[in-house]
């Protein structure tokens, strides 16, 4: 008799990452015959005599190549930009301050184990409400770019350094709430277990037990937020929101290349020092 | 001294809390707080803006500009992140130092990859899109260099911890079975480090077509641009019209890429 061989059935099986492989794959192409046919852009003429004439001669303008008194040899150029760079670091705490407040405020009831109860062990039917509304901001406020919040708020309040932090601080608001809301799910359950059992009111549990465990993580967050906002302080800035970017706006507009150059290099100050800064206070923390 | 260190050590968290609350309350100072910090009419703009929330404009024609101007941000972001990734890789291999055969070379190539990228992130986007429009004219190459520039720093750099992380066991399997370095790169070092990077690159894709929208800012088209459009034709329904369409594009790679990391760490 013939044994018959049972072979294993060949089953499709619909695997996510290949299917999104794929759809990667298709969405590159897309996209670069997207830009290549209807954009018409063409790669070739991106190497023009013109584009190169004028590339030279923004080069040598950064450079203060045939400029008299490039500006970052100028004093009185210097003064009027350290001055802005101390305006544009004071809006960006400002922002992450602002951010942290009104993550400080929301953020409770936006973890998912709060609003299960789990937490805090009581349940309260509002709690999915109040849940669900605040997620909602968040993914709001954060899908925007500070840019487009800043272009809104400029309407309603005057140039300077508020509105541009402000516009900073929604956006972020969004960012640093969502990432907070993570910690608070995250946290042990077993020091809560024991408050709980030993009498404590749903108040004291968040007092003693979730703020002491979730407090190093919050300031570790705010401190790398603070350093993403000091890059973006600048392009608030453009929209007239005040400090360096609304210089950097001007100097582009009236062609003076070394100015640009003179910002270029107080903001990258300003960034490497928001890097130590942030560094040093996170080691503090931990 | 012993016991200041000690008392130290137990409250520094609180002194670095403290810290930062003084420096922010520093900043408030720089604001001079009043009523003509507001415009005049701004809360009346503020009620409009805010009641056209409710009532975004939806007619078909504008529909259509959204869903076009929502698909010309997308390919810009993926286009940029596509040359992202291709500097991320190259550069994060070297950063990384694992080609480097020699101790002192592999300082060398860390040192002074790394510092490139450095300084290729250290400069937000839309700077880097403003230097090409003034140098190259508006293209949409602009666009991409801008973005492909900051995010190939951040990447390249992420790229560079995660090959650096990998487990180095398989690595010293294959090595005593006579691979080169290139050969240990691609069957050692790639295939480990590839799921984080494929995870990290999806984060970073969703920052793009924020950062993208942006772009408009500068004469480059989009979104943003449509958004801008509206702005200044103080047509406030319009505005939120293409907000929805961008928030919905950001919250469906968000949910993308959640659900991929998800698979990726099974």
């Amino acid at each position: 008799m013939k044994k018959k061989i049972l072979l294993p059935k060949l089953k499709y099986k619909f695997n996510f990452v290949n299917f999104s492989i794929l759809i990667a794959i298709v969405l590159i192409i897309a996209s670069w015959m997207f830009i290549y046919k209807v954009d018409k852009a063409d790669f070739g003429g991106l190497f023009t005599e013109k584009n190169a004439f004028y590339a030279k001669k923004f080069l040598k303008g950064m450079f203060g190549i045939g400029e008299e008194t490039p500006a970052f040899k100028d004093a009185e150029s210097w003064k009027n930009v350290l001055k802005l760079t101390y305006e544009t670091l004071q809006m960006s705490v400002m922002a992450a301050g602002f951010a942290s407040i009104g993550m400080l405020l929301t953020v409770i009831p936006a973890a998912r184990n709060v609003a299960e109860g789990k937490l805090t062990l009581s349940k309260k039917w509002y709690n999915w409400i109040l849940f669900g509304f605040i997620r909602v901001i968040y993914i709001f406020s954060r899908s925007v770019p500070e840019l487009v919040w800043a272009m809104i708020i400029i309407f309603i309040f005057k140039p300077g350094i508020f509105p541009g932090a402000l516009a900073l601080a929604i956006h972020n608001f969004g960012i640093i709430g969502k990432l907070c809301a993570e910690v608070i799910e995250d946290t042990d359950l077993r020091p809560i277990r024991n408050l709980a059992s030993c009498g404590a009111s749903s108040g004291q549990i968040l007092i003693y037990g979730v703020m002491p465990a979730v407090m190093p993580k919050f300031l570790t967050y705010i401190l790398y937020r603070w350093e993403v906002i000091i890059r973006t302080t600048i392009v608030v800035g453009f929209v007239g929101a005040g400090g360096l970017g609304m210089d950097f706006k001007l100097a582009m507009s009236y062609f003076k290349y070394s100015e640009v150059t003179l910002i270029l290099i107080c903001y990258l100050f300003l960034v490497a020092l928001a890097d130590i800064v942030s560094e040093g206070a996170r080691k503090l923390s931990s | 001294m012993n016991k200041i260190s000690h008392s130290f050590d137990i409250h520094k968290k609180t002194i670095l809390t403290l810290l930062l609350i003084l420096a922010f309350i520093w900043s408030l100072f720089s604001v001079n707080w009043g009523p003509e910090l507001v415009h005049t009419g701004g809360k009346a703009t503020l009620a409009q803006i805010f009641e056209s929330l409710f009532h975004p404009q939806l007619s078909s024609e504008i529909i259509n500009l959204a869903l076009i101007a929502t698909w010309r941000t997308l390919s810009y972001a993926v286009a940029g992140m596509t040359l992202a990734i291709i500097i991320a890789i190259l550069f994060g291999v070297l950063a990384s130092g694992v080609l480097a055969k020699s101790e002192l070379s592999r300082r060398f190539s860390k040192g002074v990859f790394r510092g490139i990228l450095g300084f290729m992130r250290a400069i937000h986007e839309l700077i880097w899109a403003w230097l090409f429009v003034a140098s190259i004219g508006l293209t949409p190459y602009a666009a991409i260099f801008a973005l492909a520039i900051p995010y190939g720093g951040i990447l390249g750099r992420i790229f560079a911890d995660i090959i650096n992380d990998v487990p180095k066991e398989p690595i010293e399997a294959l090595y005593s079975a006579g691979a080169s370095r290139i050969q240990l790169l691609f069957y050692g070092y790639l295939p480990m480090a590839a799921s984080d990077m494929i995870s990290y690159t999806m984060y970073r894709f969703e920052c793009a077509v924020r950062s993208s929208t942006v772009m408009s800012f500068v004469g480059l088209g989009g979104i943003g641009f449509q958004i801008q459009l509206a702005l200044q034709d103080l047509n406030y329904n319009q505005v939120w019209t293409y907000m929805f369409f961008l928030i919905i594009l950001v919250v469906l790679i968000d949910l993308w890429s959640n659900i991929l990391r998800k698979r990726l760490v099974e």
